[in-house]
Protein backbone atom coordinates (compact mmCIF):
# COMPACT_ATOMS: atom_id res chain seq x y z
CA UNK A 1 0.00 0.00 0.00
CA UNK A 2 1.34 3.91 -1.05
CA UNK A 3 -0.19 7.06 -0.15
CA UNK A 4 -2.75 6.40 -2.62
CA UNK A 5 -6.87 4.95 -1.70
CA UNK A 6 -6.48 1.99 -3.11
CA UNK A 7 -3.46 -0.82 -3.35
CA UNK A 8 -1.98 -1.71 -5.60
CA UNK A 9 -2.85 -5.93 -6.57
CA UNK A 10 -1.63 -8.40 -8.29
CA UNK A 11 -3.00 -11.92 -8.74
CA UNK A 12 -0.24 -15.10 -8.93
CA UNK A 13 -1.81 -18.33 -10.30
CA UNK A 14 -0.37 -21.64 -10.58
CA UNK A 15 -1.41 -24.83 -12.24
CA UNK A 16 -1.94 -27.88 -9.54
CA UNK A 17 -2.44 -29.96 -11.80
CA UNK A 18 0.36 -29.73 -14.35
CA UNK A 19 4.05 -29.94 -12.74
CA UNK A 20 6.68 -27.29 -14.36
CA UNK A 21 4.34 -25.04 -15.64
CA UNK A 22 5.52 -21.32 -14.92
CA UNK A 23 3.18 -19.33 -12.40
CA UNK A 24 1.39 -16.72 -13.72
CA UNK A 25 1.42 -13.30 -12.36
CA UNK A 26 -1.37 -10.76 -13.53
CA UNK A 27 -1.72 -6.78 -13.36
CA UNK A 28 -5.33 -5.45 -13.55
CA UNK A 29 -5.94 -1.95 -14.20
CA UNK A 30 -8.76 -0.03 -13.15
CA UNK A 31 -12.05 -0.14 -15.35
CA UNK A 32 -11.63 2.33 -18.45
CA UNK A 33 -13.16 5.24 -18.54
CA UNK A 34 -16.46 5.26 -21.21
CA UNK A 35 -16.81 2.05 -19.81
CA UNK A 36 -20.41 2.19 -19.12
CA UNK A 37 -21.46 1.84 -22.60
CA UNK A 38 -19.74 -1.34 -22.63
CA UNK A 39 -21.39 -4.66 -22.40
CA UNK A 40 -18.01 -6.38 -20.69
CA UNK A 41 -16.04 -4.66 -17.76
CA UNK A 42 -12.40 -3.63 -20.10
CA UNK A 43 -9.16 -3.08 -18.09
CA UNK A 44 -5.64 -2.85 -18.90
CA UNK A 45 -3.76 -5.97 -18.20
CA UNK A 46 -0.28 -7.17 -18.08
CA UNK A 47 0.53 -11.10 -17.68
CA UNK A 48 4.06 -12.45 -16.88
CA UNK A 49 4.90 -15.76 -16.66
CA UNK A 50 7.53 -16.49 -13.65
CA UNK A 51 9.41 -19.18 -12.00
CA UNK A 52 8.02 -20.98 -9.13
CA UNK A 53 9.42 -18.63 -6.25
CA UNK A 54 6.88 -16.01 -7.13
CA UNK A 55 5.19 -16.22 -3.80
CA UNK A 56 8.79 -15.33 -1.77
CA UNK A 57 9.96 -12.25 -4.27
CA UNK A 58 6.75 -10.80 -3.84
CA UNK A 59 7.19 -10.83 0.15
CA UNK A 60 10.80 -9.59 -0.70
CA UNK A 61 9.07 -6.91 -2.78
CA UNK A 62 7.02 -5.53 0.07
CA UNK A 63 3.53 -7.16 -1.18
CA UNK A 64 1.57 -8.79 1.34
CA UNK A 65 -1.19 -11.87 0.80
CA UNK A 66 -4.30 -10.80 0.79
CA UNK A 67 -6.38 -13.76 -0.06
CA UNK A 68 -5.49 -16.96 -2.02
CA UNK A 69 -7.92 -19.57 -2.95
CA UNK A 70 -8.02 -22.97 -5.50
CA UNK A 71 -10.10 -23.24 -8.34
CA UNK A 72 -11.24 -26.60 -10.25
CA UNK A 73 -13.31 -26.61 -12.96
CA UNK A 74 -13.18 -26.55 -16.45
CA UNK A 75 -11.96 -24.32 -19.34
CA UNK A 76 -13.27 -23.38 -22.92
CA UNK A 77 -12.37 -21.04 -25.72
CA UNK A 78 -14.31 -20.00 -28.85
CA UNK A 79 -12.47 -17.75 -30.67
CA UNK A 80 -10.32 -15.42 -28.12
CA UNK A 81 -13.05 -15.60 -25.80
CA UNK A 82 -12.46 -18.08 -22.69
CA UNK A 83 -14.90 -19.45 -20.63
CA UNK A 84 -14.10 -20.97 -17.24
CA UNK A 85 -16.58 -22.88 -15.42
CA UNK A 86 -15.18 -23.97 -12.13
CA UNK A 87 -15.85 -23.96 -8.21
CA UNK A 88 -13.71 -22.31 -5.70
CA UNK A 89 -12.43 -23.86 -2.41
CA UNK A 90 -11.63 -22.28 0.80
CA UNK A 91 -8.17 -23.20 1.65
CA UNK A 92 -8.64 -23.85 5.64
CA UNK A 93 -4.64 -23.49 6.56
CA UNK A 94 -2.55 -20.66 4.31
CA UNK A 95 -0.67 -22.26 2.42
CA UNK A 96 -1.95 -25.83 1.87
CA UNK A 97 -3.86 -26.58 -0.80
CA UNK A 98 -4.43 -30.52 0.31
CA UNK A 99 -6.49 -29.53 2.89
CA UNK A 100 -9.58 -27.39 0.98
CA UNK A 101 -13.39 -27.09 1.52
CA UNK A 102 -16.05 -26.10 -1.46
CA UNK A 103 -16.72 -22.15 -0.94
CA UNK A 104 -20.34 -22.88 -1.85
CA UNK A 105 -22.01 -25.69 -4.15
CA UNK A 106 -22.45 -23.77 -7.01
CA UNK A 107 -20.14 -23.18 -10.20
CA UNK A 108 -19.07 -19.61 -11.47
CA UNK A 109 -18.94 -19.04 -15.00
CA UNK A 110 -16.28 -16.42 -16.31
CA UNK A 111 -16.35 -15.13 -19.18
CA UNK A 112 -13.07 -12.84 -20.45
CA UNK A 113 -10.92 -11.92 -23.51
CA UNK A 114 -7.15 -11.13 -23.80
CA UNK A 115 -7.39 -8.75 -26.93
CA UNK A 116 -4.88 -5.45 -27.97
CA UNK A 117 -6.14 -2.75 -26.77
CA UNK A 118 -9.25 -0.60 -28.30
CA UNK A 119 -10.76 -3.55 -29.61
CA UNK A 120 -14.02 -2.40 -27.92
CA UNK A 121 -16.12 -4.42 -30.36
CA UNK A 122 -15.03 -7.04 -28.87
CA UNK A 123 -17.38 -6.76 -25.65
CA UNK A 124 -20.38 -6.61 -28.38
CA UNK A 125 -19.18 -10.76 -29.27
CA UNK A 126 -19.07 -11.52 -25.47
CA UNK A 127 -22.74 -9.78 -24.86
CA UNK A 128 -23.87 -11.99 -27.75
CA UNK A 129 -21.97 -15.28 -26.40
CA UNK A 130 -23.38 -14.26 -23.21
CA UNK A 131 -27.02 -13.99 -24.82
CA UNK A 132 -26.65 -17.58 -25.70
CA UNK A 133 -26.12 -18.84 -22.70
CA UNK A 134 -29.54 -17.52 -20.73
CA UNK A 135 -31.41 -19.04 -19.42
CA UNK A 136 -29.03 -21.49 -17.97
CA UNK A 137 -26.81 -18.77 -16.74
CA UNK A 138 -27.19 -14.95 -16.66
CA UNK A 139 -23.53 -13.40 -17.18
CA UNK A 140 -23.39 -9.97 -15.85
CA UNK A 141 -20.59 -7.07 -16.04
CA UNK A 142 -19.10 -6.87 -12.53
CA UNK A 143 -18.60 -3.86 -11.13
CA UNK A 144 -15.19 -4.42 -8.86
CA UNK A 145 -15.76 -1.68 -6.59
CA UNK A 146 -18.28 -3.32 -5.37
CA UNK A 147 -15.98 -6.39 -4.39
CA UNK A 148 -12.86 -4.14 -3.02
CA UNK B 1 31.98 -15.04 -14.06
CA UNK B 2 34.58 -13.04 -13.01
CA UNK B 3 36.41 -9.80 -13.54
CA UNK B 4 40.23 -9.57 -15.08
CA UNK B 5 41.60 -6.25 -14.03
CA UNK B 6 42.61 -3.56 -16.75
CA UNK B 7 46.21 -4.16 -17.37
CA UNK B 8 49.24 -2.09 -15.81
CA UNK B 9 48.86 0.87 -18.32
CA UNK B 10 46.95 -0.31 -20.74
CA UNK B 11 43.12 0.87 -21.09
CA UNK B 12 39.95 -1.22 -20.60
CA UNK B 13 39.47 -1.62 -24.46
CA UNK B 14 43.77 -2.94 -25.09
CA UNK B 15 43.21 -5.67 -22.09
CA UNK B 16 39.88 -6.71 -23.71
CA UNK B 17 42.09 -7.42 -27.03
CA UNK B 18 45.00 -9.06 -25.31
CA UNK B 19 42.00 -11.23 -23.42
CA UNK B 20 40.76 -12.09 -27.11
CA UNK B 21 43.84 -12.27 -28.92
CA UNK B 22 44.71 -15.39 -26.01
CA UNK B 23 40.93 -16.80 -26.98
CA UNK B 24 41.52 -16.77 -30.58
CA UNK B 25 45.03 -18.52 -30.14
CA UNK B 26 43.87 -21.01 -28.05
CA UNK B 27 41.54 -21.52 -31.13
CA UNK B 28 38.31 -20.00 -29.68
CA UNK B 29 35.96 -18.83 -32.59
CA UNK B 30 33.79 -15.73 -32.41
CA UNK B 31 29.82 -16.36 -32.34
CA UNK B 32 28.76 -12.97 -32.34
CA UNK B 33 28.29 -10.22 -29.23
CA UNK B 34 26.34 -10.58 -26.14
CA UNK B 35 25.14 -8.05 -23.67
CA UNK B 36 24.19 -8.74 -20.20
CA UNK B 37 22.56 -5.12 -18.45
CA UNK B 38 21.52 -4.62 -14.71
CA UNK B 39 18.87 -1.56 -13.42
CA UNK B 40 18.47 -0.41 -9.78
CA UNK B 41 15.23 0.15 -8.55
CA UNK B 42 14.85 1.39 -4.64
CA UNK B 43 11.72 1.42 -3.06
CA UNK B 44 9.84 4.71 -2.89
CA UNK B 45 10.22 6.74 0.31
CA UNK B 46 6.48 7.17 0.58
CA UNK B 47 5.81 3.37 0.69
CA UNK B 48 8.37 2.85 3.23
CA UNK B 49 6.35 4.13 6.27
CA UNK B 50 3.87 1.40 6.18
CA UNK B 51 6.09 -2.01 5.65
CA UNK B 52 8.65 -0.79 8.73
CA UNK B 53 11.16 -1.99 6.29
CA UNK B 54 14.36 -0.10 5.54
CA UNK B 55 14.46 0.92 1.35
CA UNK B 56 15.49 -1.94 -0.48
CA UNK B 57 17.63 -2.20 -3.67
CA UNK B 58 15.86 -4.64 -6.42
CA UNK B 59 18.04 -5.46 -9.47
CA UNK B 60 16.76 -6.17 -12.72
CA UNK B 61 18.47 -7.78 -15.57
CA UNK B 62 18.82 -8.77 -18.74
CA UNK B 63 20.83 -11.20 -20.31
CA UNK B 64 21.28 -11.55 -24.42
CA UNK B 65 21.37 -15.30 -23.97
CA UNK B 66 18.04 -15.83 -22.46
CA UNK B 67 16.42 -12.89 -24.82
CA UNK B 68 12.91 -13.59 -23.74
CA UNK B 69 13.74 -13.32 -19.95
CA UNK B 70 14.29 -10.75 -16.88
CA UNK B 71 15.70 -11.61 -14.03
CA UNK B 72 14.83 -9.55 -10.83
CA UNK B 73 16.85 -10.04 -7.61
CA UNK B 74 17.42 -8.81 -4.13
CA UNK B 75 20.80 -8.82 -2.95
CA UNK B 76 21.11 -11.67 -0.76
CA UNK B 77 17.67 -12.32 -1.63
CA UNK B 78 15.44 -14.88 -3.88
CA UNK B 79 15.79 -14.09 -8.24
CA UNK B 80 12.89 -14.34 -10.33
CA UNK B 81 13.06 -15.60 -13.79
CA UNK B 82 10.28 -13.66 -15.29
CA UNK B 83 9.18 -12.74 -19.25
CA UNK B 84 10.04 -9.76 -20.75
CA UNK B 85 6.80 -8.42 -19.29
CA UNK B 86 7.89 -7.79 -15.99
CA UNK B 87 10.03 -4.45 -17.55
CA UNK B 88 6.33 -3.17 -18.31
CA UNK B 89 5.32 -4.35 -15.02
CA UNK B 90 7.73 -2.32 -13.14
CA UNK B 91 6.48 1.10 -15.03
CA UNK B 92 3.16 0.08 -13.60
CA UNK B 93 4.74 0.22 -10.31
CA UNK B 94 6.66 3.18 -10.65
CA UNK B 95 5.14 4.66 -7.52
CA UNK B 96 6.97 2.22 -5.68
CA UNK B 97 10.05 1.78 -7.49
CA UNK B 98 11.89 4.21 -8.71
CA UNK B 99 14.43 3.37 -11.45
CA UNK B 100 17.78 5.19 -10.73
CA UNK B 101 19.03 5.54 -13.96
CA UNK B 102 22.15 6.49 -13.23
CA UNK B 103 22.90 3.42 -11.81
CA UNK B 104 22.20 1.32 -14.77
CA UNK B 105 25.29 -0.90 -15.56
CA UNK B 106 25.79 -3.17 -18.27
CA UNK B 107 28.50 -5.73 -19.77
CA UNK B 108 28.49 -5.84 -23.43
CA UNK B 109 31.73 -8.40 -26.05
CA UNK B 110 32.19 -11.30 -28.05
CA UNK B 111 31.02 -14.67 -27.69
CA UNK B 112 33.75 -16.96 -28.11
CA UNK B 113 33.09 -21.19 -28.73
CA UNK B 114 35.81 -23.32 -27.85
CA UNK B 115 34.87 -26.91 -27.96
CA UNK B 116 32.21 -27.48 -25.15
CA UNK B 117 33.11 -23.78 -23.58
CA UNK B 118 31.40 -20.42 -24.08
CA UNK B 119 33.51 -17.38 -23.23
CA UNK B 120 32.23 -13.84 -22.92
CA UNK B 121 34.33 -10.89 -22.88
CA UNK B 122 32.85 -8.13 -21.71
CA UNK B 123 33.41 -4.01 -20.92
CA UNK B 124 31.51 -3.49 -18.52
CA UNK B 125 29.86 0.59 -18.79
CA UNK B 126 28.13 2.56 -16.71
CA UNK B 127 26.81 5.34 -18.87
CA UNK B 128 29.27 6.88 -21.10
CA UNK B 129 32.51 5.41 -19.17
CA UNK B 130 34.26 1.92 -18.96
CA UNK B 131 34.67 0.87 -16.09
CA UNK B 132 36.06 -2.69 -16.44
CA UNK B 133 35.87 -6.30 -18.01
CA UNK B 134 33.87 -9.07 -16.92
CA UNK B 135 34.72 -12.95 -18.58
CA UNK B 136 31.97 -15.36 -18.07
CA UNK B 137 33.08 -19.17 -18.80
CA UNK B 138 30.80 -21.54 -19.32
CA UNK B 139 31.22 -25.40 -19.62
CA UNK B 140 27.87 -26.23 -21.13
CA UNK B 141 27.40 -29.86 -20.78
CA UNK B 142 27.27 -30.06 -17.16
CA UNK B 143 24.49 -29.23 -14.97
CA UNK B 144 26.06 -29.32 -11.47
CA UNK B 145 28.41 -26.77 -11.10
CA UNK B 146 30.52 -28.32 -8.94
CA UNK B 147 31.22 -31.43 -10.66
CA UNK B 148 32.98 -29.75 -13.57
CA UNK B 149 35.05 -26.59 -11.08
CA UNK B 150 38.08 -28.10 -11.66
CA UNK B 151 37.74 -28.23 -15.65
CA UNK B 152 36.39 -24.79 -15.60
CA UNK B 153 39.99 -23.61 -13.41
CA UNK B 154 41.89 -25.30 -15.46
CA UNK B 155 40.38 -24.01 -18.84
CA UNK B 156 40.54 -20.33 -17.71
CA UNK B 157 44.51 -20.48 -16.51
CA UNK B 158 45.11 -21.15 -20.52
CA UNK B 159 43.99 -18.06 -20.92
CA UNK B 160 43.59 -15.88 -17.72
CA UNK B 161 46.65 -16.93 -15.89
CA UNK B 162 46.64 -15.67 -12.46
CA UNK B 163 43.57 -13.69 -13.17
CA UNK B 164 41.90 -16.60 -12.64
CA UNK B 165 39.09 -16.54 -10.06
CA UNK B 166 38.42 -18.57 -7.12
CA UNK B 167 35.51 -20.49 -6.96
CA UNK B 168 32.11 -18.74 -6.64
CA UNK B 169 30.05 -18.27 -3.59
CA UNK B 170 27.04 -18.97 -5.78
CA UNK B 171 28.59 -23.21 -6.40
CA UNK B 172 29.08 -23.08 -2.22
CA UNK B 173 25.04 -22.58 -1.98
CA UNK B 174 24.04 -25.20 -4.49
CA UNK B 175 25.73 -28.55 -3.58
CA UNK B 176 24.30 -30.56 -5.93
CA UNK B 177 21.61 -29.05 -6.94
CA UNK B 178 21.08 -28.21 -10.94
CA UNK B 179 22.64 -24.91 -12.05
CA UNK B 180 20.42 -22.36 -13.07
CA UNK B 181 20.47 -19.15 -15.56
CA UNK B 182 19.65 -17.37 -12.20
CA UNK B 183 23.17 -18.34 -10.20
CA UNK B 184 24.59 -16.86 -13.33
CA UNK B 185 22.53 -13.33 -13.04
CA UNK B 186 23.66 -13.16 -9.40
CA UNK B 187 27.29 -13.58 -10.29
CA UNK B 188 26.98 -10.40 -13.08
CA UNK B 189 25.05 -8.90 -9.63
CA UNK B 190 27.92 -8.82 -7.44
CA UNK B 191 30.26 -8.40 -10.10
CA UNK B 192 28.59 -5.17 -11.33
CA UNK B 193 28.51 -3.83 -7.51
CA UNK B 194 31.74 -4.53 -6.86
CA UNK B 195 32.89 -2.55 -9.74
CA UNK B 196 30.39 0.42 -8.98
CA UNK B 197 32.13 0.74 -5.56
CA UNK B 198 35.75 0.70 -7.08
CA UNK B 199 37.01 3.92 -8.19
CA UNK B 200 36.51 4.97 -11.88
CA UNK B 201 39.31 3.26 -14.46
CA UNK B 202 41.51 6.54 -14.86
CA UNK B 203 41.56 8.34 -18.19
CA UNK B 204 44.83 8.15 -19.99
CA UNK B 205 45.76 11.43 -20.15
CA UNK B 206 47.67 14.33 -18.66
CA UNK B 207 46.04 15.33 -15.03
Amino acid sequence: KGQQASPFVLRARRSMDKSGMPWHLRYLGQPEIGDKNRHALVRNCVDIATSDNLTDFLVEMGFRMDHEFVAKGHVFRKGIMKIVVYKIFRILMPGNTDSIEPLSLSYLVELNVVAPAGQDVVSDDMRNFAEQLKPLVHLEKIDPKRLM
Amino acid sequence: VAQVPVAEGKSVQQTVEMLTRKLELLGAEKQGTFCVDCETYHTAASTMGNQGQTGKLMYVMHNSEYPLSCFALFENGPCLIADANFDILMVKLKGFFQNAKANKIESRGTRYQYCDFLVKVGTVTMGPSARGISVEVEYCPCVIANDCWNLLMEFMQSFMGSHTPGIPSVFGTKHDSIYSPADTMVQYMELFNKIRKQQQVPVAGIR
